[in-house]
C-alpha cells in the first residue's frame, strides 16, 4: 500500500510541473536592462496597464547590460525569448536576420501601434529591409557625468564640447586639488570609436576593423599619459566593480578619492539613474565626451527600443503594450524620460513640465549642447566587436597596472584584434 | 509478472492499484524523475554540444558544419585557453592538497568526543553548503575590497593596509582559493567516519612500543587513511577544474586574465562573444583533459594507496 502511495505522489508530482510550466505562459514576458531607478519605474507603469486591462500580467525580467544578451540569446535559442524585448541599436540587426523579431509595419496600418508623432528619422533607426522591428523609447548621447559638488567647491568649472587636452587640465587640476582621479571610460565600449571619430577615423568600417596602429597608440597613450601623471585611477579597481553598473561606478561607489573618479562615461539618459544613487548631497553634472574634434565625434542616438517577438503566442496584445509604454502620457507620467526624451513629440510636450531638474539638464543637452554640434550615428558594431572590446579592457588594465606601454599596447592590439575579426 | 505464474492464482487484468503495487513499476516510477531530468539535462545536452563542436554556431542562427575547425584554432591561435589551462591548473593544484589537509587536522580536532561535539562538527560544515552560493561569492567579493573588512581589521591591528587583493594579479587568484579551502566540509565528514574505522588497538600496540604521537600518526592514521585520501583527491580535483561560480562572480578572470578559470572562458566564448560551437569544442577538451588527469591519478594509486587486500 505504501509503495502505492509513495508512485501516486511521484506521478503527481511530475503532472504539476508540467502544469505549472504550461500555466506560466499565460503571463506576458517582458525584459529590459537597466537599473534600480528604471526597474522601479517600468514596474510601476506595468501595474497601471494591468489596472487598465484586465486578465494582462506581467512577468518583468530585469537584469544587468552585462548580463541581459547572454540571458537573451539562450532564451531565443530555447524558443522562448520575451513578448516584449527591451533592445539595442547595437543588436537590433543581429535578431532581425535571424527572424526573431516581428515586422510592426502590418500593426502600424491596422492601428494597434501608432507611430504618426514620431520623427522619420526615429521610426528608420528601428527600420530594416523596409520593415520595422523596434520602437524607439528614447533619445540619447554620449554623456560625461560628473560630480559637480566636488568641482564647485575647488572652483573648477566644466565647459561642454572639451577637447582632449582641456580634459587632461581639468583631470591634472581635480587630483592636485581634490586627491579624485580619472576614470577614462573603461568598460564603456563606446569611448574608443567616440576618441577616433575625433580624428576623422572609426574602430570600424563595414563589419572589418578600419583603426591603424597610430589610431590605437593615440587611444592606449591617453592612459599612459593619465597613469604617468598620476590621475587615473588604477586599475585595482576595475576588479571590484561590475562595469557598466550605475550604482557601482567608481564616481559615486567608494569611500577613498584615490580610489575614485570626478567624472563617468555614461549616456545621457543615466543621469537620473546615477543622481539617484549617488551618495546625499552629491550633484552630478552633465557634458560631452571630450574628443579632439567634439563635433565630429559626436552624436545623438535611440537609446533603446521595445521590440515584440516573433517567438510569442501574445504578440497582438504585446503590440498594444509597446503602444502604451509609446503614446500614453499617463505611462511616461511614471516613466518621466528615464529611458530618454520620449519619442513620441505629444508625450514629450505632456511630460515635459513634470520632470524634474535632471530631466531638464538632460533635455538641454540633448537640444542645446549635442544636437548643434553633432555628426550621424555611427553604424552598428560587428558581431565579433565583444571579443574586440573585451581586449580593450583586458589592454587598459595591463596599461594601468604599468607591464606594457602605450605603442606595445597599440601593437599588441593590432594583431589580437585582426586575428579576432578574421576568425 | 503474475499473469505468466502457472496455477497458483486464474488469470486476470491487473486493476490499477494492482499494476502500480508491482515492484518494477514503483522503481521506475520513483526514478523516473532523475532519470527524465538525467536524459533531458545532461545527455541530450552533451550530445548538443558534441555535435556545435564541430560547428559555427553562435545561438541566434543555425550551426554551420565547420569539421575540425574549432579544434584547430584552440590549440594553434588561441593564447586565452593556453592562459586558462594555467590559472585552472594552479588553482586546482594548489587549493585541493591545501583543502585536504585542513579537512584533515580539523577531523582530527574534531574526532573526541565532547558534548558539543556534535555542535562543532556542523558549524564546521556550514561553509560547503553555502560556500558555493552567490551570495558568500559577493560577500567575498566585499571582504576583500579596498575599503573591505580584510583591510579594516589589518587596519585595526596597526597594519595601514590599502591593498588591492582583488587588483593585483598575484593576490587575485588566491581570494578564490581562500574560498575554496574554506569548504572543506565535505572532506572533513569522510576523513571523520575514516577516522574512526582505525582500530583502536593498533594505536594500543603503537603506544606499548613507546611510539610518539607523530609517529602514530605517520604510521598508522596516515597510511590507512590513503584510501581516503585518494577519493577525496580524485573527486576534489575534478571539482576544482570545473569551479566556476566563485570565479565569475568575484573577479571575472581579472585582472589581465590572472583569474581567469576555464570554465569562465567558455562561458565568455558561449554567451558573450556568441562563439557557442567554439565553447562547446572547449568543453569536450576539458572532458579530456579532466579524464586524461583523473586517469594518471588512478595509474599512480599503487604507489601511495594502502591496499587492505595486499
Amino acid at each position: 500500500m505504501k509503495k502505492k502511495i509513495s508512485v501516486l505522489l511521484v506521478v503527481a508530482m511530475l503532472a504539476m510541473m508540467l502544469a505549472s510550466a504550461a500555466l506560466a505562459d499565460n503571463q506576458m514576458t517582458i525584459a529590459w536592462w537597466g537599473n534600480q531607478t528604471r526597474n522601479e519605474r517600468t514596474q510601476a507603469a506595468l501595474d497601471l496597464y494591468s489596472e487598465q486591462n484586465a486578465g494582462v500580467t506581467f512577468d518583468p525580467q530585469m537584469n544587468a547590460w552585462s548580463d541581459y544578451w547572454a540571458a537573451l540569446a539562450t532564451a531565443s535559442a530555447g524558443g522562448s525569448l520575451p513578448d516584449v524585448i527591451q533592445m539595442d541599436y547595437q543588436y537590433l540587426s543581429q535578431y532581425v536576420d535571424n527572424n526573431l523579431l516581428v515586422d510592426l509595419t502590418p500593426y502600424m496600418e491596422n492601428g494597434t501601434l501608432d507611430m504618426s508623432k514620431v520623427n522619420e528619422g526615429i521610426v528608420g533607426s528601428g527600420s530594416k529591409d523596409g520593415g520595422v522591428y523596434a520602437v524607439c523609447l528614447g533619445v540619447n548621447a554620449p554623456a560625461l557625468l560628473y560630480n559637480k559638488t566636488l568641482l564647485d567647491a575647488n572652483g573648477i568649472t566644466i565647459k561642454d564640447n572639451m577637447t582632449m587636452d582641456e580634459f587632461f587640465a581639468v583631470s591634472k587640476e581635480v587630483y592636485e586639488k581634490t586627491g579624485y582621479k580619472t576614470n577614462i571610460g573603461y568598460g564603456t565600449d563606446n569611448v574608443f570609436n567616440y576618441v577616433l571619430r575625433g580624428l576623422g577615423h572609426s574602430l570600424f568600417t563595414d563589419g572589418q576593423l578600419s583603426a591603424t596602429l597610430e589610431d590605437a597608440e593615440y587611444f592606449f597613450g591617453l592612459y599612459e599619459k593619465g597613469i604617468k601623471e598620476g590621475w587615473h585611477v588604477s586599475s585595482a579597481i576595475f576588479a571590484e566593480v561590475t562595469v557598466g553598473s550605475v550604482e557601482q561606478d567608481p564616481m559615486i561607489y567608494g569611500s577613498d578619492p584615490a580610489n575614485m573618479s570626478w567624472c563617468a562615461f555614461f549616456w545621457s539618459n543615466q543621469l537620473t539613474a546615477m543622481q539617484n544613487a549617488a551618495p546625499e548631497g552629491v550633484e552630478i553634472g552633465i557634458t560631452t565626451w571630450p574628443s579632439a574634434d567634439p563635433a565630429a565625434s559626436n552624436y545623438l542616438k535611440p537609446s533603446q527600443f521595445f521590440s515584440v517577438s516573433a517567438q510569442g503566442s501574445q504578440q497582438e496584445e504585446a503590440v498594444k503594450v509597446v503602444n502604451f509604454f509609446l503614446n500614453s502620457v499617463e505611462c511616461n507620467n511614471i516613466l518621466l524620460a528615464e529611458r530618454g526624451i520620449p519619442a513620441a513629440s505629444d508625450v514629450a510636450e505632456a511630460v515635459a513640465p513634470k520632470l524634474d531638474a535632471n530631466n531638464q539638464k538632460v533635455i538641454s543637452f540633448i537640444n542645446d549642447v549635442v544636437s548643434p554640434n553633432s555628426s550621424a550615428v555611427p553604424a552598428a558594431d560587428p558581431t565579433a566587436s565583444a571579443e574586440v572590446y573585451a581586449l580593450v579592457d583586458e589592454i587598459i588594465e595591463s596599461l594601468c597596472y604599468g607591464t606594457i606601454s602605450a605603442s606595445d599596447a597599440a601593437a599588441y592590439f593590432m594583431d589580437e584584434a585582426t586575428a579576432i575579426m578574421n576568425r | 509478472m503474475s499473469q505468466t505464474q502457472r496455477g497458483t492464482r486464474p488469470k486476470r487484468r491487473l486493476t490499477i492499484g494492482q499494476w502500480l503495487n508491482q515492484e518494477h513499476v514503483a522503481g521506475v516510477v520513483c526514478t523516473s524523475p532523475f532519470i527524465i531530468g538525467f536524459l533531458l539535462f545532461l545527455v541530450v545536452p552533451m550530445i548538443l554540444s558534441g555535435y556545435y563542436s564541430f560547428c559555427d554556431y553562435d545561438i541566434l542562427s543555425a550551426p554551420e558544419w565547420v569539421g575540425l575547425k574549432n579544434f584547430i584554432n584552440i590549440f594553434t591561435s588561441d593564447a586565452k585557453f593556453v592562459k586558462s589551462i594555467g590559472v585552472t591548473f594552479y588553482f586546482a593544484l594548489v587549493s585541493v592538497p591545501l583543502r585536504l589537509i585542513f579537512a584533515l587536522i580539523v577531523a582530527m580536532i574534531l574526532l573526541r568526543n565532547t558534548k558539543l561535539t556534535g555542535l562543532y562538527r556542523s558549524a564546521y560544515y556550514l561553509p560547503s553548503i553555502i560556500g558555493g552560493s552567490v551570495a558568500v561569492a559577493i560577500l567575498w567579493k566585499r571582504m576583500f575590497a579596498i575599503d573591505g573588512t580584510i583591510n579594516v581589521l589589518l587596519q585595526s591591528i596597526g597594519i595601514d593596509s590599502h591593498f588591492a587583493w582583488l587588483g593585483n594579479t598575484k593576490t587575485a587568484i588566491w581570494t578564490l582559493i581562500v574560498l575554496a579551502v574554506w569548504q572543506f566540509g565535505s572532506s572533513m565528514l569522510i576523513f571523520l567516519s575514516s577516522l574512526k574505522q582505525i582500530p583502536e588497538t593498533l594505536y594500543e600496540a603503537a603506544r606499548v612500543d613507546g611510539a610518539s604521537s607523530p609517529r602514530q600518526f605517520f604510521s598508522i592514521t596516515l597510511p590507512l587513511l590513503t584510501p581516503t585520501i585518494f577519493f577525496n583527491l580524485v573527486m576534489q580535483m575534478i571539482n576544482g577544474f570545473l569551479a566556476f561560480t566563485q570565479c565569475y562572480i568575484i573577479t571575472q578572470g581579472k585582472p589581465m586574465n590572472s583569474t581567469l578559470f576555464y570554465t569562465v572562458y567558455m562561458y565568455q566564448q558561449a554567451f558573450e562573444f556568441k562563439h557557442t560551437g567554439y565553447a562547446s569544442a572547449l568543453a569536450w577538451v576539458m572532458l579530456l583533459i579532466v579524464g586524461a588527469f583523473t586517469g594518471v591519478l588512478f595509474l599512480t594509486k599503487r604507489f601511495w594507496v594502502y591496499d587492505e587486500g595486499a
